[in-house]
């Protein structure tokens, strides 16, 4: 009998003959209940809040209103498809950031995480930690240190002055600039996912691959690209959902001149005061990422994963 | 001589992955060194050619009191965060990797799916629901917001350990007579400890660093994230790296700590 079956077994001996409040207290239910009630109270429960809150009307909030409406969403829809007002913007600029923002994560990445994998032995966990760290540095102080790589006078500036370079397009407040920051912000979210998946090939398959006269690109478009692709489709679904959310780069890299969805968000919570009309918003938001984080978790298997740390 | 040329291009070929990897890292760490380069420059703006070291801006952070007080409120919000969430976490994660239950892959999804929110979405959410439920705002919603977003973390962190190990350990050790208690102490817990110490960590690393979440929750107290952001949006003052490559110097210390906890785990 196998563990599992084991343990189960005494579970249902225990609910059986006990109080069934009492299997609470027995495992796994008492590893259960702690992290269930708190994201059933914390991260469920504000959800339908956002979705409760952007069917209200002007600025009375309650959790059992007399009155709903659309109105919210005719407005931002609306914006949208006449490319009119604020939502025409947004909707440019967000999809321009979260696309652009993708593919060159991509781009960037995938070689990386190829060498990482298969090519660097010497160094590599320096390497490693090197990628790791800026993961850990809050969202803001690493946008921050673009800022004054970036600004007038900054770091890039008398580097450029060092080569008499002096007379130059102004590098902040510009889209592209957004999306330089968001590149860097949610790169790794690219890189990892591929360099695991790069790490689950073995090398004998490669081998015998060569053995059998595959070249290069060959061996590269048969065996490395698809064995690759369920980490390039987590790592694009990531990066393409967080740069959705991006909004500190908006504000410190876009200088608050240009808007993007999470930004335009939290401006109507925070000056305008029109939490439904945020909310409608969010809304948007909060639906493309509850399907692109469930079809990320039914592809991690972290089983996989585990077996995979000790490569 | 083929043998002999081929071995070169293939030298060259690994040194161009080398330099790749290395260009990479320049870029990831390039705003780093910004930040600490503007950290020890005496004056508003600088020049390379006329860098002038000076650690005034360390001095007057840390002699400045709204400084410490954001300090104070970030060290009580992450030092609860982290017991909390290695707790809850670790929790989660043995339920899952260890037994078998009814809605076992619904409750991954449902534990799992926070870390893949974005920040704003959690913030703003929870920010709403705190005036509705009546938690308010300050350091304890903090603590409660960090958590819904950092115990899945450690669960994924612990979760990948443990399902590194073997579970004819377990039942060798209830052969042996080992009740649950015992079981726990002796078995689960050592085998699984490298993954909670470094899921304790993150979690801590994380929480120090947060914005997003407490710039929601936490009201009237400041923290240093927030602290800094207020002060780059308006009021930059030359203070603000030195703080910033503070928080960065203690979060480089115990990332490092972690890596080496996970190294020597692989190692050995």
């Amino acid at each position: 009998m196998s563990t599992i079956d084991t343990l189960r077994g005494r579970v249902g001996a225990a609910t059986e003959s006990d109080n069934p409040l009492m299997a609470l207290l027995r495992p796994p239910y008492v590893f259960l209940l702690p992290i269930s009630i708190l994201l059933l109270v914390m991260f469920v429960g504000p959800m339908l809040a956002i979705i409760v809150f952007s069917f209200q009307t002007g600025n009375a909030i309650s959790l059992n209103p007399s009155m709903w409406t659309v109105d919210h969403y005719a407005e931002i829809i609306g914006g949208m498809v006449s490319g009119e007002g604020v939502y025409g913007d947004v909707l440019v600029n967000t999809t321009a950031v979260s696309a652009v923002t993708t593919v060159a994560t991509l781009v960037f990445s995938y070689p990386a995480a190829y060498a990482l994998a298969r090519k660097i032995d010497r160094y590599k966990t320096v390497f490693l930690l090197v990628l790791i760290i800026p993961l850990f540095t809050s969202v803001n102080i690493r946008v921050f240190g673009w800022a004054l790589f970036l600004v007038k006078n900054g770091v890039l500036d008398s580097v450029v002055t060092l080569f008499g370079v002096s007379n130059y397009p102004t590098m902040m407040y510009q889209r592209w600039t957004i999306i330089l920051g968001t590149t860097y912000v949610y790169m790794p979210f690219m890189l990892f996912p591929i360099y695991l998946s790069m790490l689950s090939i073995e090398d004998e398959t490669l081998a015998a691959a060569r053995d059998l006269g595959a070249g290069r690109w060959t061996l590269f478009r048969r065996i490395i690209l698809p064995l690759s692709k369920p980490g390039v489709i987590i790592g694009s679904l990531f990066v393409f959902i967080l740069s959705l959310g991006a909004d500190v780069e908006a504000q410190i890299l876009g200088g608050g001149s240009i808007f993007t969805m999470a930004s335009n968000i939290n401006y109507s919570f925070g000056y305008s005061q029109n939490w439904p009309l945020g909310s409608a918003q969010a809304v948007g938001l909060l639906i493309i990422t509850v399907i692109c984080g469930i079809i990320i978790l039914r592809t991690i298997n972290l089983k996989e994963i585990a077996s995979r740390g000790d490569a | 001589m083929s043998v002999e040329s081929r071995s070169l291009t293939d030298r060259l070929g690994a040194g161009a992955w080398y330099a790749y990897v290395a260009l990479v890292a320049l870029f990831f760490l390039m705003p780093l060194f910004s930040l600490v380069i503007a950290s020890f420059y005496d004056g508003r703006f600088f020049s390379i050619v006329d860098y002038e070291f000076s650690l005034d801006w360390y001095r007057a952070a840390l002699a400045s009191g709204s400084i410490r007080s954001a300090f104070m409120n970030t060290v009580r919000i992450s030092v609860p965060v982290t017991i909390l969430s290695t707790i809850i976490g670790t929790g989660g994660a043995i339920a899952y990797t260890r037994y078998e239950f009814p809605w076992q892959e619904q409750f991954k999804l449902l534990a799992l799916l926070p870390i893949f929110f974005p920040l704003i979405l959690l913030g703003l959410g929870m920010s709403m629901w705190a005036s509705v439920i009546g938690l308010g705002y300050g350091i304890v919603p903090s603590i409660i917001g960090e958590l819904v977003w950092i115990s899945p973390i450690v669960m994924f962190v612990v979760s990948i350990t443990a399902l590194g190990i073997d579970p004819n350990v377990e039942e060798a050790a209830r052969d042996l007579g080992a009740d649950t208690i015992t079981l726990y102490r002796e078995i689960t817990l050592p085998l699984i400890k490298d993954g909670v110490v470094s899921g304790a960590i993150f979690a801590f690393v994380l929480s120090w660093n947060n914005y997003y979440i407490v710039s929601y929750l936490s009201g009237a107290q400041s923290t240093i994230t927030t602290w800094i952001h207020g002060r780059m949006t308006q009021g930059f003052t030359p203070v603000v790296p030195a703080v910033a490559s503070l928080i960065f110097y203690v979060s480089l210390l115990l990332v490092v700590a972690a890596f080496v906890v996970e190294f020597r785990e692989e190692s050995g």
